[in-house]
């Protein structure tokens, strides 16, 4: 044990840089995502039936194949075409991955919102686009807030998996440091704190961003 | 104002309206009566191209209004609506409900949105609830803002579906009586209710739609003392 305490300890430097690395590969991916998503289920909420049949291929397929696959069909298959970083490849992997769940989330939150609001709306003369935009988006997206937090959870976890193709986040680096030193069992519990401490942070300010909407409206 | 010639409506093989004409004359009140599933309210959601017609043609303002060439949300700008269930935006205060579709449809002048909207609300009765959100009020309130939502794009017809028909009894009365007011004031008013009593003081004509037909249209004192369909003397024996 005091083994374990000690590698905590003179890996930390380290391991924040790690850390630092998980969560710009996380936040960009999903910002990344949010667009994605967003524009999506808009295609989809339309009902033009192409917008449909490609928004279908694409939840289709990212829901029909692990992320670990994508990854690779990004970095091996894009790389060959343009010139793209590791980082970057890792992060457009994990955004249209995390993209289509959220396009998932999106879609459902607009289709709930009464029809009613839609027809009010429509009623007084605003276009469909208007009134989606002032209507029924700002409904949705508040009630979108709940299941985006549980995605964005998922995703920083899954960021792991990007260790794969050469980045130096907190997973890789508790594999390059396990293989080294024989310590698996110590080095992915390691990683496994590091990863408890920034989903609990995550997982603070979303609740903090949940209770300010109920009461703001 | 509104005129509406043979007009078809159907939802898959159920033929809802059958060839229903209708004019309506400015400043006249139709009421529409009728059963349940008679095509009263999908007459009325069609006038507002809520509904789209099968067959038959529709005139606002003395032009036919073809969904396919007309944009819709330009016809919709002159005939407000007030539905059953109120359809207010619950995420806007009651005041920025009113403005909502002035500002961003008409582009009226934020400043004066605001000050027309607060005389709508007054004549509502309503003054003083501009800043609260629409799940604070009563669904008789919810329902007045609604008509004050309505009337900011000053309409030249407003369009009421079974306006009463969610709300607990005691709150009908103040619902009505803003109907009144508009009816008083000149607006074209076309009204499916139950509620006879409002159709009988309120209405310059009735009309009675049976299996999506007009079975029978007349002046309330005379629909009400003496109808002649067999149809309307039976819903009438049942609701009077």
């Amino acid at each position: 044990m005091t083994s374990f305490f000690e590698n905590l300890i003179s890996t930390f430097p380290a391991f924040m840089e790690a850390a630092w690395m998980t969560l710009r590969l996380t936040g960009v991916s999903l910002v990344l995502a949010l667009v994605i998503g967003l524009i999506f289920a808009l295609m989809k909420v339309t009902g033009v039936r192409w917008l449909g049949i490609v928004y279908n291929g694409y939840v289709g397929i990212i829901r029909g194949t692990p992320l670990i696959v994508q990854i690779m069909w990004l970095y091996f298959g894009i790389t060959q075409i343009v010139v793209l970083s590791a980082f970057w490849a890792g992060t457009i992997a994990l955004a249209i991955h995390s993209g289509a769940y959220i396009a998932e989330i999106f879609r459902g939150c607009i289709q709930s919102v009464d029809k009613g609001q839609m027809e009010a709306a429509e009623s007084l003369g605003m276009k469909r686009a208007l009134a989606m935009r002032r209507v029924i988006l700002p409904q949705a997206l508040k009630r979108a807030i709940p299941p985006l937090g549980n995605q964005f959870i998922i995703g920083l976890k899954d960021s792991s998996l990007v260790a794969f193709i050469g980045i130096t986040e907190i997973f890789s680096l508790s594999m390059d440091n396990a293989a080294v030193t024989f310590k698996q069992l110590e080095f992915y519990s390691i990683a496994g704190l590091y990863y408890l401490a920034m989903v609990a942070i995550v997982t603070f300010v979303l609740s903090r961003v949940e209770n300010r909407m109920d009461t703001a409206k | 104002m509104i005129k509406v010639e043979k007009l078809h409506k159907y939802f898959g093989d159920l033929h809802v309206l059958k060839g229903v004409d209708l004019e309506v004359a400015p400043q006249e009140v139709v009421v529409m009566i009728g059963a349940s599933g008679s095509g009263k309210s999908t007459l009325l959601r069609c006038l507002n191209f809520l509904e789209m017609k099968n067959q038959g043609r529709i005139l606002i303002d003395g032009k036919e209004v073809d969904p396919a060439t007309t944009p819709l949300n330009e016809v919709r700008e002159h005939v407000g609506m007030v539905f059953q269930h109120f359809n207010l935006f619950p995420h806007m205060t009651v005041l920025e409900n009113v403005i909502e579709a002035p500002v961003h449809v008409k582009k009226v002048p934020k400043a004066e949105a605001i000050k027309r909207g607060k005389e709508l609300l007054e004549k509502v009765g309503l003054g003083d609830k501009g800043d609260v959100y629409p799940e604070k009020l009563s669904g008789g309130q919810k329902q007045r803002v609604a008509i004050a939502r309505a009337l900011a794009m000053e309409p030249s017809v407003m369009l009421f579906d079974e306006p009463t028909s969610a709300l607990d009894p005691e709150l009908v009365g103040e619902v009505l009586e803003v109907m009144k007011g508009l009816a008083a004031d000149g607006m074209t008013m076309v009204v499916v209710t139950h509620e006879m009593g409002f159709a009988r003081e309120v209405a310059d004509r009735v009309v009675f739609l049976d299996n999506g037909m007009i079975a029978e249209q007349g002046d309330p004192e005379t629909f009400f003392q003496n109808p002649q369909h067999p149809k309307a003397k039976q819903f009438l024996s049942r609701v009077l």
